[in-house]
């Protein structure tokens, strides 16, 4: 028995010798190519494409099925990270760099003559700026605005303003064109998400924290006001629906959830998206659609979603992915996500550039791009905690079982419970509070 | 003992792979999420790891948030007594060798080989409150249904956002939707299984016997089968209690997210949600071996006193 054991493991021994003899030595830098992170979009294919076309022997390769943070966090910390990575807001950011994940590079960019600030749209420097330093670049933006089937709008003679304009204004026009059979409603006058929040909460020029963070401030006035908006539009001027009729709507036609496959399926005459929602669209056949400026409360802002890229601080090939930010600041890769629909380009020089193809309404991007605002952040406390309580809280404004005023009041509390637990536990956190503090009383 | 020497540098090469990647793999992290626990370990903040004694433990016993997620698990783990007996009366009925039985047996256990995620997939479509097939079957009785997974309301009418019960929270909802799916999961499933098994090791002739002292059905079912089945009602039990308070997480992340409002949050998904969204490494490690030693004490509970009636 002894022989045959020790012959078994003699033979495992050589197996793996030899394995690692065979082993292919390593490609030199520049043939292998760069990991990316990001989202499975059918867009990113032709994105990827271009980089590999312009910068060869450069190339980098889609990893969407490690994109998840706390992925690129834990494989970044095992030293197996990608080499850029997306980042969705500010965060991602905070925590990206608190993990010592993302590389700085401030002076990197400055050396290839980018700057943030000067070059790219304030709504996305909170993806990519952090405490006055850079760490990486905006690969689009995404403002919303009101996307119209303009079929719909004819049939009922109505003409939106192609400028700015107010809620007060809208509200008419979107019970006009609502359209109800045997007590139910067929159509609606307008579709929005509720995680859009944060541009209802812009338009009425709430806040969530004060100015130096310290303090969660989603119980004002101005955010009452936001919140109270969205839910009249449900429960007061029936313009939109409730969560029981959207989810009533997704399945009787078989066309998905999701509102932009609602709007796409022509079950709403208007809705609130972004210039990415085409991506989807472009899918539904004969639609004749356009954009006009979303309405607003108090104040012309908006809110955008958006990416960065972001290079891995502990990447071997740091160096050689620097010219992937330089490739996402190109002309190039502008065309294409303007082309593409994929947002808007997020660079200033970029916007407003005519399309190859002409597209309804496509100016309105670009002038609410110059009207978005960037998203709030607090060092005290995480921007997922935070969506977290305002999803919760709103769910339950949504469902109409808790008032606004409520809801916010809560929410408000149970962030500031979050900020206070922080100062009272970390003495890093506590220290920047009491300073932040100082500068409030100031 | 010079043999068992030999024995085991033999036994070693063929020991070793198995007994390191348990070590590396299982023992290791979970020794390490032990030690985890006792710190502020935070994946964004990964250098200022301070050992912070029993604070996350008291951290979390006086978050009114883990309160309310332990009773959401409680509330999820209401369908289990429902399930078992549902699966022994299932086994019972086919243990009678009807016809079809065969294939009665494989359309049952078919839940329990189908893909979680089609399944609960097909329940959010059966649950949609305006064009479920539940609800127009309900609206042809005349009933108007629920809104299901959309709905914070529960039979037992419990607050949403604190302990206790209100009014306002009487009916049906996303936890009972989620109960009802489980209990259609786990009823023809490995529980079902096992008491077929344990029916077929019943003595005939205890049944033969007792129905010849006049015993009826019903009387020779439970005064004799179901005395005999007591070690597998007794797994059933415990193997259910295990899984019902680590359980949650899929239903959550596929179904639900967690909502309406939290209400269907378990402790299963809270961890997940504090370890990779809010990246609070610790602190869940803490609610982790927490639910363990509620899970370890239940079950030594459930031993203690379910043993003694096997024993009786």
């Amino acid at each position: 028995m002894k022989p045959l054991a020790l012959g078994v493991f003699g033979v495992m021994v050589i197996w793996t010798l030899a394995m690692a003899c065979l082993t292919p030595e390593q490609a030199g830098p520049g043939t292998r190519p760069l990991i990316w992170t990001s989202d499975d979009n059918p867009q990113r294919t032709e994105q990827v494409a271009l980089f590999n076309q312009l910068s060869q022997p450069l190339s980098v390769k889609l990893d969407p099925a490690n994109q998840g943070m706390e992925k690129v966090i834990v494989q970044s910390m095992g030293g197996v990270g990608p080499d850029l990575f997306d980042c969705r807001d500010g965060a991602q950011l905070s925590s990206y760099v608190q993990a010592g994940i993302a590389w700085d590079v401030t002076e990197e960019l400055s050396r290839m003559g980018i700057s943030l600030q000067r070059d790219t749209w304030p709504a996305m420097h909170p993806n990519c700026l952090w405490e006055g330093r850079t760490y990486g670049l905006p690969t689009n933006i995404a403002p919303n605005a009101l996307w119209v089937h303009a079929e719909i709008l004819q049939s009922k003679g109505i003409n939106l303003p192609t400028g700015p304009w107010k809620w007060e204004e809208f509200i008419p026009i979107a019970k006009a064109l609502t359209v109800r059979k045997e007590g139910k409603v067929q159509q609606y006058g307008f579709l929005f998400d509720w995680y859009n929040w944060p541009h209802f909460f812009r338009g009425q020029g709430a806040e969530v924290f004060n100015r130096e963070g310290t303090r969660c401030i989603v119980d004002s006035p101005e955010a009452l006001r936001a919140v109270q908006l969205m839910h009249d539009l449900v429960y007061l001027h029936e313009v939109s629906p409730t969560p029981v009729e959207e989810a009533g709507m997704a399945s009787r036609g078989g066309w998905g959830s999701g509102t932009i496959n609602l709007f796409g399926a022509k079950r709403a005459a208007t809705a609130l998206g972004g210039r990415w929602w085409l991506v989807n669209l472009k899918q539904f056949e004969g639609l004749n659609l356009n954009v006009y400026e979303s309405p607003h409360g108090s104040h012309r802002r908006f809110s955008a979603l958006g990416r960065a890229t972001l290079i891995n601080r502990s990447s071997p090939r740091r160096e050689e992915a620097l010219r992937f930010l330089a490739y996402l600041a190109s002309e190039p890769y502008a065309r294409l996500i303007d082309r593409q629909a994929d947002g808007s380009p997020a660079f200033k020089a970029h916007t407003g550039r005519p399309l190859a193809k002409p597209e309804a309404g496509h100016e309105v991007w670009s002038e609410a791009v110059r009207h978005a605002v960037p998203d709030w952040t607090s060092p005290y406390v995480s921007g997922y905690v935070v969506s977290r309580i305002m999803g919760e809280q709103l769910d339950l404004v949504k469902s109409g079982s808790k008032s606004p005023r409520e809801a916010m009041k809560t929410a408000a509390r149970q962030i500031n419970d979050g900020i206070a637990k922080a100062v009272r536990e970390d003495p890093v956190v506590r220290r920047r509070y009491e300073e932040a503090m100082k500068r409030v009383q100031q | 003992m010079k043999k068992v020497g030999r024995g085991w540098l033999e036994a070693a090469p063929f020991l070793l792979p198995n007994l390191l990647g348990f070590a590396a793999f299982t023992a290791g992290p979970v020794l390490f999420s032990l030690m985890a626990s006792f710190t502020n370990w935070s994946l964004t903040k990964p250098g200022s790891v301070a050992f912070v004694g029993l604070q996350n433990y008291v951290t979390l016993l006086l978050d009114p948030r883990f309160w309310l997620h332990l009773a959401n698990t409680g509330y999820m783990m209401l369908g289990i007594p429902a399930s078992i007996f549902g699966s022994l009366w299932l086994a019972v009925l086919l243990n009678r060798r009807l016809p079809g039985s065969t294939l009665f047996r494989t359309l049952l256990y078919l839940p329990s080989f189908t893909s979680g995620v089609a399944i609960m997939i097909l329940w959010k479509t059966l649950y949609n409150p305006d064009y479920g097939p539940i609800n127009q079957a309900l609206e042809v009785l005349g009933i108007q249904g629920p809104n299901w997974l959309l709905s914070t309301q529960n039979v037992l009418g419990l607050k949403v956002e604190s302990a206790g019960m209100e009014w306002a929270q009487f009916g049906i909802g996303a936890k009972d939707a989620l109960v009802l799916m489980g209990i259609w999961t786990s009823i023809g499933g490995s529980s079902m299984l096992l008491y077929l098994a344990a029916l077929t090791n019943v003595p005939v002739e205890l049944v033969e016997a007792a129905e010849l002292d006049g015993a009826n059905r019903w009387k020779s079912f439970w005064g004799v089968v179901w005395p005999q089945l007591a070690p597998t009602t007794f797994f059933i039990g415990v193997m259910s209690v295990i899984g019902g308070l680590q359980g949650g997480f899929e239903q959550a992340r596929i179904m639900t997210g967690g909502g309406p409002a939290g209400t269907t949050t378990t402790l299963a998904y809270s961890i997940y949600s504090k370890a990779f969204e809010e990246f609070q490494m610790g602190y869940a490690s803490a609610v982790s071996w927490t639910l363990f030693a509620v899970i370890f004490l239940l079950t030594a509970v459930y031993w203690k006193f379910g043993s003694r009636e096997l024993n009786d």
